[in-house]
């Protein structure tokens, strides 16, 4: 007869044991997400999500600091705007546009999915969004540059 | 069902206590985000659609006028208060992502706790200094 421990599957005294978190869910849940290559839409789509929102809070703070010179009075706002009127000043805002419609627009797909109200429909949601987001960033672009 | 391992094995101790999003933070980061989708768009337009000028900009005059007004005040400073909340939940998140101990999880909060409260400190005195200007 042979012993009864033997009869066991392999790591079954270790069952009881907590083991590591299996996630679910939208993205790409750990450390890595800084480098989409080889990865699937939705690996991409947290990734860009990830950059546009770092680069969004850095441009909070240039706000709020280019701001600042309208407590200086209306000779310093007047020479900002010079330089803010530029062509390069201009294409970094058609930049910050393109950043807040992409990380609005995958914001409102990831709450949707997440949220489990269209859980099996992300694919779809970021390229429709996508469509939508890319009319509204050329309507906003011809805007800002048809200014000048 | 099969699932993938997708971190190294931890102690209890270390799984009880990792730094991770929780669901607390998500929803927070959510309805934020939603009321973020409005007001920057309000924000947005108001400050570079609506002012015929190069690339929407206002004038230092057009800014005073703009800002002292009590419902345009209430809608930036409510849009200040909600943007400065998603970013630092935002940078929080990618911050314990990197799976840091308790005690760096703890200055993590601390730092961002104080450096959100510092911005909206630093906003509200902006706009608010400037409706003065009236």
């Amino acid at each position: 007869m042979s012993d009864r421990r033997s009869e066991r599957p392999p790591g079954f005294e270790r069952r009881g044991e907590r083991g590591p978190v299996l996630r679910k869910g939208v993205g790409v849940p750990t450390s890595g997400w800084f480098d989409p290559r080889g990865k699937a839409l939705g690996g991409f789509a947290f990734s860009a999500n990830r950059v546009t929102g770092l680069g969004l809070v850095f441009y909070l703070y240039l706000h709020l600091g280019v701001l600042t010179l309208l407590l200086r009075g209306e000779g310093a706002w007047s020479d900002f705007l010079r330089l803010a009127t530029s062509w390069t000043f201009l294409s970094l805002d058609v930049l910050l546009v393109l950043g807040i419609l992409y990380h609005g627009l995958n914001g409102i797909r990831v709450a949707l999915v997440g949220s489990g109200i269209v859980a099996d429909r992300q694919r779809a949601l970021w390229w429709s969004l996508g469509v939508f987001g890319t009319i509204v960033l050329v309507v906003a672009a011809l805007h800002i540059f048809g200014s000048k | 069902m099969a699932t993938i391992r997708t971190r190294p094995e931890r102690t209890r101790s270390r799984t009880r206590s990792r730094g991770t999003r929780s669901g607390g933070s998500w929803t927070a980061t959510t309805l934020t985000g939603v009321g973020l989708l409005v007001l920057l768009a309000i924000h947005m337009v108001a400050n570079h659609f609506v002012v015929r000028s190069v690339g929407g900009l206002r004038s230092y005059r057009q800014i005073i006028e703009y800002i002292s007004d009590p419902i345009i005040f209430a809608i930036e400073a409510i849009f200040l208060l909600f943007v400065t909340s998603h970013a630092m939940l935002g940078v929080r998140g990618v911050l314990l992502d990197l799976d840091p101990s308790p005690r760096a999880r703890r200055w993590i909060d601390i730092g961002l706790v104080t450096l959100g409260l510092g911005t909206l400190a630093y906003g509200y005195f902006l706009i608010g200094t400037l409706a003065s200007r009236a």
